[in-house]
């Protein structure tokens, strides 16, 4: 009997329906997927209709036939055009929809979709969760998450940095998670020190939300200070360019390894309540109560992974979860929205990695594997990427010496001079997926090579993988 | 050659760094390497003095409020005078560009104070300079600079040259100083919007800088790599038209 439950006063519906309205089969009954008429799922659709505006409710199907042309058209899953056409509708369905029960926001410039993944995992102890598949962050992406599941099912989303103040308002969660704070592409420097002081404005509006903070990250300490409830995390910064100074006075802070301060007007690093340790490759979170969780289980590679799921656990604290089954739920995520997943291109099997600015670059290189194993690195220059691929100047290439690196993606030539001036050896190859592509015999003989990419290189590789195996 | 070590003063890159900039710190070192040329950087920190005996000062680009702080304090610190006068080389890009010169808009528009040590004031163009950026060394400029000078640029500078400055090329895509000419020089002063890195982009400047120190002209060096990025710039902007 434990696939069904009881929502309020109304009779069992199969669980699984009511988590993912999408799937039209029973686990329970065998009901055939794509069979609308059985009572569960009519029941269940009945029962978020009426907690719901009737405005709402009809956005919620225009929405939804919005999405389904945009799938069949194949431009991709359709929720931000769902989403637009819902919010077009009814402007205030964010709010109706949310209706108390989101637990928690997740925003960060790098890390908020695997951060929120691994949250929404261990949420889903509760019961069913609801949080957007594919990073759709935005206020459409919000709202068709909201539209999809149960309608009392608890939801845990990922926001866009700008969007934000606006979901907070419209959703009242219980906690928000603020990760990192840093510049997505060149033309938009200035909005780093923008977003800070809109999410600072934001806190003071909201003093009931408990904000879980990363302490190391100086520009999000200045956003979450002044909320009366923060739950300082210390989850590590690898990437400092952008706070190099005081957000509020403007002085340079003084750094060590773990710590910082402002000689200008006394701003230091808070005191945490929880804190990621990282030795050797393996992350421990030391909970406010210093309770060791041992995070070697984690799927998701890398010391930025430790910390989102160090946050994520500080927050699933505060939601009352239990924290070794948090964990262990957390490191059952395998990849997110193909980040990390394991694929088949050309000739090659290829770790997918995926970085968007210059401190997602900082952390990914050090998930490498270390020299002599080769990687292939992917460069473009699309709108989504930044037209500008200057930051890869900032981005520390020399760490890769001691390998062979592969230069691809339309702006390999660019790489293969940066990794020229860092000493790194590098192979340009347009593509190096062909199986007679001139690659160094021991990226040949790898198993998987890893192959970190920008936005749309990431992409491209992920939907030409897609692609292939479908033909196989 | 020379068993002098060149000294390279990199400008507050923690506020002038937006660029990519530290890549032309890399680049000036790099193609020294290559001339058999000893290099010792120093980073100057925003309140630290500015080192008196460096051969080359380098600053990069910045947002504006960074670009009013750095200009001020440079300005407190008088150090790029003295530097100037006794003959040291300066390469200055984007912001840092605009900030040597006698004036520059703030982020509100309004003119703000620069260093003085470029005869340049720069007001704000129409639209904002955003893109690849190609231009043609002035028939004024370094005779050692014969390549096409190629970049990106993302500025709203109008940039207008006084007498004691000549430009550093004439534009043939792109935007530049915005009246078709491209950067200024001036004695061994340096300024440009390129960047890219503007030094790794376009190594005959790194050595023209270099050779104003060592005092001679450098023989000129190929390096594959670089050798096809320019031929891709320069592809990808004929074929963008214009």
């Amino acid at each position: 009997m434990n696939v069904w439950s009881i929502i309020g006063a109304t009779p069992q519906y199969c669980r699984r329906h009511i988590a993912d309205d999408t799937t039209y089969g029973c686990p329970a009954t065998g009901e055939s997927r794509g069979d609308r008429t059985t009572g569960h799922v009519r029941v269940a659709h009945k029962v978020t209709f009426m907690a719901r505006k009737l405005r709402t409710r009809m956005a919620i199907t225009a929405g939804r036939m919005a999405s389904a042309t945009s799938r069949i058209a194949g431009r991709g899953e359709g929720m931000v055009v769902g989403g637009r056409v819902m919010l077009k509708l009814a402007p205030d369905a964010i709010a109706d929809l949310a209706n108390g029960r989101v637990a928690a926001l997740v925003s960060a410039t790098n890390g908020k979709t695997s951060t929120t993944r691994l949250l929404a995992n261990a949420v889903e102890q509760l019961g069913p969760v609801v949080t957007a598949a594919t990073g759709a962050n935005m206020t459409s992406g919000v709202v068709t998450t909201l539209a999809s599941g149960p309608p009392d099912a608890t939801a845990v989303l990922e926001v866009d940095e700008a969007y934000l103040p606006m979901v907070t308002a419209a959703t009242k969660p219980r906690v928000i998670l603020l990760g990192n704070l840093s510049r997505d592409q060149l033309d938009r420097m200035n909005e780093v020190a923008m977003t800070a002081r809109k999410w600072r404005a934001m806190l003071a509006e909201h003093p009931e939300v408990t904000v879980v903070a990363n302490a190391d990250d100086p520009v999000v300490t200045f956003a979450a200070e002044q909320a009366p409830r923060v739950v300082w995390v210390g989850g590590g910064q690898v990437w400092t360019a952008d706070s190099s100074v005081c957000p509020e006075c403007g002085t340079l802070l003084t750094r060590t390894e773990h710590d910082w301060n402002c000689t200008g007007c006394g701003r230091k690093r808070p005191e945490t309540s929880w804190e990621l340790q990282w030795t050797d490759g393996v992350g421990t979170a030391v909970s406010r109560l210093g309770q060791e969780l041992d995070l070697s289980g984690l799927q998701l590679p890398g010391r930025f992974n430790a910390s989102n799921a160090t946050l994520a656990l500080a927050v699933a604290e505060q939601l009352g979860l239990g924290l070794e089954e948090s964990v262990r739920r957390m490191c059952q995520v395998q990849a997110v929205s193909g980040r990390y997943a394991i694929v088949d291109v050309g000739a090659l099997r290829i770790r997918l990695l995926l970085a968007k600015n210059p401190a997602g670059w900082t952390e990914l290189i050090d998930v490498m594997p270390g020299a002599p194993t080769p990687v292939i690195v992917s460069i473009n220059s699309n709108a989504a990427d930044g037209r500008d691929p200057s930051w890869l100047w900032d981005v520390p290439f020399e760490k890769l010496r001691g390998r062979t690196v592969i230069a691809t993606g339309d702006r390999r030539r660019d790489l293969a001079v940066r990794l020229l001036h860092a000493q790194v050896d590098h192979v340009v190859i347009a593509d190096p997926y062909s199986p007679h592509a001139p690659l160094p015999p021991e990226a040949r003989a790898l198993e998987v090579i890893d192959n970190a990419a920008t936005y749309t290189a990431f992409h491209e590789l992920r939907t030409r993988a897609q692609r292939e195996a479908s033909n196989d | 050659m020379t068993e002098s070590v060149v000294r390279i003063a990199s400008i507050y890159p923690t506020l002038l760094g937006t660029y990519g900039d530290g890549g032309n710190v890399l680049a000036l070192v790099h193609r020294a390497v290559l001339h058999g040329l000893t290099t010792e950087v120093v980073d100057v920190a925003p309140g630290e003095h500015l080192p008196r005996d460096a051969d080359l000062y380098v600053l990069g680009g910045g947002e504006d409020t960074a670009q009013v702080a750095a200009a001020d304090a440079l300005r407190a610190d008088g150090g790029l005078h003295q530097a100037v006068n006794r003959g040291a080389a300066v390469l200055a890009i984007c912001a840092g560009y605009q900030l040597i010169g006698h004036e520059f808009p703030d982020a509100t528009g309004a003119a703000s104070p620069g260093v003085g040590i470029l005869d340049i004031r720069t007001d704000r163009l129409p639209k904002r300079a955003v893109g690849e950026l190609l231009a043609k060394p002035d028939s004024q400029a370094p005779a050692a600079m014969t390549d096409l000078l190629t970049g990106y640029e993302n500025h709203a500078g109008a940039t207008h040259l006084g007498p004691d400055a000549r430009p550093l090329a004439q534009v043939e895509f792109g935007v530049g100083n915005g009246d078709g000419s491209e950067g200024a020089i001036s004695g061994q002063v340096l300024g440009t919007y390129l960047h890219g890195p503007c030094l790794a982009r376009n190594p005959q400047v790194a050595d023209v800088l270099l050779g104003w120190v060592v005092g001679e002209n450098l023989p000129t060096l190929v390096e594959r790599e670089v050798e096809e990025l320019r031929a891709e710039r320069l592809d990808f902007v004929r074929r963008s038209g214009r």
